[in-house]
């Protein structure tokens, strides 16, 4: 896989006058560096848990795993303000509890959703922060800064325009992430959110997760470009290529793109380069393995985000071997994992989501009519 | 705010909208418009003039040639609790913002199970006879009508524009106002607008009595129907017309009620017939006041056609008086 910086990256570079003496991943403390790893044991075991949960039927909706890709959710929201503001998508199932989960993953009054939250979402509970009224990704709480998008791919990103404008004429230095695939960035509202926050200098920071595929068509036939990042040209804004596997080089990119939002800049987008690890969704596992070639699939897994960070943890001292093997989810399929496989914290919290979804009742039929429209004077 | 003109003498309806969003803009510092050429220019049609001088540009923002991105950006805005007002350079380019009006604006309130409501005004000027063409002519609310969650409103006076201008804008959620270009700068209809004047969204005003039949009508054919009414008096057939100024929230009781008296409705609109808007009221008619008819209800629409650009074609496909009166007589003499 590509990891080298694209030319509009050095961008970064020739704006500061200098190549970076000090990258944001150097001020993290190993406290910060355990956490990390604890985020990406805990999206990774979520994806599990629900795709073993999908395949005994208990749950309605589409799974798009995350697996493979969290090192992007974890690396760009490791570092966000409680006031920062999100949309995730479809894959990005995990974000929804990361975000500001370094506040406590237990502290209620943290500005992310918790994981009850989340899991009551999922089995379509009225718990969940919409009562179930849309499925799995399609859930915001403006309270909490995120934004709850439609089922149109990259339709999204001009609301997070629209809130970056807000943060704008408030003289406010917060910032917005959207996420969005490789394949998404073909959408004409793609351009036309872009250009508007281009123009503005609006922080807004596009998370563009190239898994390669968008679902069964690869991404030499969605993007002309050799980098999806070099669609930033055209903007005259930074187009910064990440490795999406290495989860401080996506926390770097990502910090650099944040503080130049907060200082006025603008926006810029990341390319997260990644790989999807199953089908497009679970209904698409089967089909999958005959349009994306075997080898393909192996040498995209072969980088396990999990693995690429333990063994930057070991060759610091952060972890020691045995500890890096006591766990070790890595490089398996979701059902060949076992809870043995993932630390206890992790288990124990997803256990407490699930448990207080199933225990959730549904939204009573009545609510089916209510809240098309707004009363007066709210 | 500019000096107001709107309470002395008597105004256009171009001048009551630019008004009515210039005391709403004045209000409430939190409310930014947004569109193409509002700014600099004013609007193609004025109805922003001077705003951007009186509240900064970033208040009144001069957005790229970008529906999408235009009301994408207007409903974060209102997710943060802002009015925002959205002008369509005409109304005709709302379908390039489709998706995220009748998708995204639309369902954000029923979405979040109540919590995230949009205070949006998408605006623009509408409707045909001035020999716009197929993109410069249309009335398509019927798109809108047919999406949940969007309020709409067509009216076609001055003092109604300006009125439900201001009650739009202080709504909680997304309304579409059509603006009947045709209408913007006639004569005829000039009026002085009372001091703290505004209409209720679903609320209709009867615009001629009568016990004949009952005509239902909004924008620009409410002034064919008073023309064909009045030539329907020389005929001893008195029409009661009423103008519905907000077809989302429809006012049901004043269409009903009317029905009662005149026992005989004739529905005329200027969007094509099928799956129009005039299909749907006579519908809600039939289900709800059948035992009142002495004849079937009908209409008087646009054909199922684009609108064409020059006059003899244009007129062929939209309603007119004469179309309305021949309808009118057939249904009194059904
Ligand atoms: C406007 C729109 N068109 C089509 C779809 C159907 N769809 C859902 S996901 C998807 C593929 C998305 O690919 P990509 O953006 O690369 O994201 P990925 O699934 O790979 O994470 C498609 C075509 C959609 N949701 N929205
Ligand atoms: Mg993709």
């Amino acid at each position: 896989m590509k990891t080298e910086r694209s030319a509009t990256a050095s961008h970064a570079e020739k704006e500061s006058g200098e190549p970076h003496q000090t990258r944001p991943r150097d001020l993290l403390q190993n406290a910060d560096l355990l956490e990390l790893l604890d985020q990406l044991y805990l999206a990774r075991y979520f994806d599990v848990r629900l795709i073993k949960e999908k395949r005994r039927g208990r749950l309605r909706g589409t799974l798009y795993s995350s697996h493979n890709q969290e090192a992007i959710l974890v690396g760009t929201l490791f570092g966000l303000r409680p006031d920062d503001w999100i949309s995730p998508v479809h894959r990005d199932m995990p974000a929804f509890f990361l975000k500001d989960i370094r506040a406590g993953w237990d502290n209620p009054s943290r500005m992310g959703m918790s994981i009850g939250e989340v899991c009551a979402q999922v089995w379509g509970k009225a718990t969940a922060p919409g009562r179930a009224r849309d499925n799995w990704s399609h859930i915001g709480d403006s309270s909490k800064g995120i934004i709850c998008s439609t089922s149109m791919l990259a339709g999204t990103i001009p609301v997070a325009a629209g809130i970056a404008y807000d943060f704008k004429l408030r003289n406010q230095d917060s910032v917005v992430l959207t996420y969005n695939g490789e394949g998404s960035t073909a959408q004409g509202v793609f351009h036309e959110a872009i250009n508007f926050a281009a123009i503005h200098k609006l922080p807004v920071i596009t998370i563009v997760e190239n898994n390669q595929w968008a679902y069964g068509t690869p991404v030499e036939l969605e993007c002309p470009t050799k980098d999806v990042a070099d669609r930033a040209k055209g903007y005259d804004i930074p187009g910064l290529i990440a490795d999406g596997q290495d989860v401080l080089d996506v926390y770097d990119n990502t910090m650099w793109a944040v503080e130049r939002a907060r200082a006025g800049k603008g926006p810029s987008i990341i390319e997260c380069k990644t790989f999807r690890a199953y089908g497009h969704g679970d209904h698409d596992d089967d089909r999958a393995a005959k349009y994306r070639p075997e080898d393909e699939v192996g040498e995209g897994r072969r980088r396990d985000p999990l693995a690429v960070f333990k063994q930057e943890l070991v060759k610091r001292g952060v972890l020691s071997q045995d500890d890096a093997s006591k766990y070790s989810p890595e490089f398996k399929n979701a059902a060949e994992t076992t809870d043995e496989d993932f630390p206890a914290r992790v288990v124990e919290y997803m256990k407490q989501g699930v448990e207080f979804a199933i225990s959730s009742p549904l939204p009573d039929a009545s609510e089916g009519t209510m809240w098309v429209f707004a009363e007066e004077n709210r | 705010m500019t000096a107001s003109a709107t309470q002395s003498q008597p105004v256009n309806m171009l001048t009551a909208i630019r008004q009515a969003i210039d005391e709403e803009m004045e209000r409430n510092p939190e409310m930014v418009c947004i569109g193409e050429d509002i700014g600099l220019l004013g609007g193609a049609f004025g109805a922003t003039e001077g705003l951007q001088d009186e509240y900064g540009s970033m208040r009144v923002l001069d957005a790229p040639i970008s529906e999408a991105g235009i009301v994408g950006a207007a409903i974060g805005l209102a997710m943060r609790g802002r009015p925002v007002m959205v002008e369509m350079q005409f109304i005709d380019f709302i379908s390039c913002g489709f998706d995220q009006i009748v998708n995204n604006a639309a369902t954000m309130f029923y979405r979040t199970g109540g919590k995230v409501n949009l205070p949006m005004v998408i605006r623009g000027p509408s409707g045909g006879y001035g020999g716009g063409g197929p993109y410069h002519s249309q009335q398509n609310e019927a798109w809108f009508l047919h999406s949940p969650g969007l309020k709409v409103v067509c009216p076609s006076t001055p003092s109604d524009a300006y009125g439900l201008m201001k009650a739009a804008i202080r709504d909680p959620n997304p309304v579409i106002f059509y603006e009947v270009k045709e209408l913007y700068r006639k004569r005829e209809i000039e009026e002085i607008i009372p001091e703290g004047h505004t209409v209720p969204l679903g609320k209709a005003s009867v615009r001629r009595e009568g016990s004949d039949c009952t005509i239902i009508t909004y924008g620009n054919p409410v002034y064919f129907c008073l023309e064909a009414a009045e030539r329907l008096a020389s005929e001893n057939v008195q029409a009661e017309v009423i103008d519905l100024r907000s077809l989302l929230p429809l006012d049901e009781e004043a269409v009903i009620g009317s029905i009662k008296k005149t026992n005989r409705v004739l529905v005329v609109n200027e969007a094509s017939r099928t799956c129009g808007f005039a299909g749907e009221l006579i519908a809600r008619v039939c289900e709800t006041a059948f035992e009142h008819l002495d004849a079937p209800p009908m209409r008087v629409t646009r054909e199922d056609t684009p609108v064409p650009w020059v006059k003899p074609l244009e007129l062929s496909v939209l309603p007119t008086t004469d179309k309305i009166y021949d309808a009118a007589l057939r249904l009194v003499r059904y």
